[in-house]
């Protein structure tokens, strides 16, 4: 919350700043990096779904990762919907931060999910993976 | 939309759609099913059918596979496979192909998409797109089209709304004496603390969400519906991160009955005092000697915010009372 928070405050600060190209080129870089770190965090994750050996750590491979990588994609869609209007006005601005506003709830549902199966998982007798060889 | 990524979710669509007939585990049918839902929405976004698709993302991926778990929770979630069966199950596939030959000739006989000299987009919608925000100044079309110029269309699906909720009540509901013989643990409450507290923490943020889409209608996708069904979303969440009772103390069964009655009495009365006003049925423009400083141009774009609030209540209680029914068996006392 508190983060968000900042990075509205960032977004005020970056829409004062928006035409000069130093800032421009700063915010295409971080729009970039971000997008290409969500997309290998999400490679990251189907990967570990598919490979790894049970429910458990299956789930905590799409738990983890599934969070940070959204969370990076939308960040950085946020950041391009800022950039990518040819003048500023509140309707670009409103669009940015409500791609914001979605990250709290996919930072809290997310994790509560994966919780949930889980916790149903385990009290539902799933056996965990032992290395026995 | 790019065409090649279309034919991706088009061939992806058709998969599923067979995927979910083959699997014979029901609860991962049904996911699989939510899935399909979900890439007819994104098909539909592409379509540029915005409200259609927030609908169908709503309850079609949302809702509706909430409660195919719900009625599996309470039955069996493996097919029986009987031998006896396969003789009628070559009748249907019989059936099937015949209706669908019949269909796809049907179809040769359909204006092309798109076509601009077709009968439906050369008279109807060209009125609606040219005269529809003068008329009722609503800039988004679909809710003007929905809650004003046919407003009966509207109107009956709000009823088939509430006579659903109706059905599935009164076809599962048991008596009081049923509900005493079988079950002392009525009080099972879900243990796990941090699902409880997430829950309790997202719940007014949907609820704001709902009314927004609510209120917001006429300017961009959302509406009635689509607020009602994530209200009724939010009451579900409730009901499956604490216990049945937590929910009935805030909307009890007797209250959801009421107030789904009510979302269909506000709108078929909004709609029957211009009757008495000397005009039609559902034609908002009567209310302009009623409502304060409106003309009739503004009375409809009002009507329409009151027409919606009428649909949310009804869908939101629907929602609600399909679900409670559904997963406690009829009793009311015991779910997920």
């Amino acid at each position: 919350m508190l983060i968000n928070i900042l990075v509205v405050v960032l977004f005020a600060l970056l829409a004062n700043y928006l035409q000069s190209p130093v800032v421009l080129s700063i915010l295409n870089g971080v729009i970039v990096v971000s997008m290409v770190a969500g997309l290998l965090f999400f490679f990251a994750t189907s990967v570990g779904v598919l490979r790894f050996p049970d429910f458990f750590t299956r789930l905590h491979a799409a738990g983890k990762g599934d969070t940070l990588s959204t969370i990076l994609i939308l960040f950085s869609c946020s950041l391009f919907a800022l950039k990518s209007a040819t003048y500023l006005d509140k309707a670009t601005l409103l669009t940015s931060i409500k791609i914001l506003l979605i990250i709290n709830f996919i930072f809290i549902g997310s994790p509560t999910a994966t919780h949930a199966l889980i916790e149903a998982g385990y009290n539902s007798e799933v056996d965990p993976w032992e290395n026995n060889k | 939309m790019i065409l090649s990524i279309e034919i991706l979710l088009l061939i992806l669509v058709v998969i599923l759609a067979f995927v979910s007939l083959w699997i014979r585990d029901l609860v991962s049918s049904v996911i699989v099913f939510g899935a399909y839902s979900f890439l007819m929405c994104l098909i539909w976004t592409g379509m540029g059918a915005v409200d259609v698709a927030f609908t169908e993302a709503a309850v079609g991926a949302g809702v509706s596979t909430v409660f195919f778990i719900a009625v599996l929770f309470n039955t069996t979630r493996k097919i029986r496979f009987n031998p006896l069966d396969l003789s009628s199950k070559i009748f249907a596939t019989f059936i099937c192909s015949a209706v669908a030959y019949l269909l796809f000739l049907g179809i040769t006989d359909m204006p092309f998409w798109g076509d601009a000299n077709s009968p439906v987009n050369s008279v109807v919608s060209k009125y609606y797109v040219e005269n529809a925000y003068s008329d009722t100044k609503v800039p988004n079309l679909v809710t003007a089209v929905l809650a004003d110029y046919r407003s009966f269309d509207t109107m009956f699906e709000t009823c088939v709304v509430f006579i659903a909720v109706l059905g599935i009540f009164m076809l599962l509901k048991k008596e009081d004496d049923d509900i005493h013989l079988g079950s002392e643990e009525t009080d099972q409450e879900n243990d796990s603390l941090i699902i409880r507290v997430a829950s309790r923490f997202m719940v007014p943020f949907i609820q704001l969400f709902g009314l927004y889409v609510v209120a917001h209608g006429h300017y961009s996708p959302g509406g009635g519906f689509q607020g009602g069904v994530i209200l009724g979303a939010s009451l579900i969440l409730l009901a499956m991160a604490y216990d049945m009772k937590f929910v009935q103390n805030l909307l009890s069964i007797k209250k959801m009955i009421i107030y789904a009655a009510l979302g269909v009495l506000i709108f078929a009365g909004w709609g029957l005092v211009p009757v008495f006003l000397g005009n039609n049925f559902l034609d908002y423009t009567a209310w302009a000697q009623l409502l304060p400083g409106t003309d009739g141009i503004m009375a409809r774009s009002h009507s329409m915010l009151a027409v919606e609030i009428g649909v949310a209540l009804t869908v939101m209680c629907g929602m609600y009372g399909i679900y409670m029914s559904l997963v406690s068996d009829g009793g009311f006392k015991k779910g997920l």
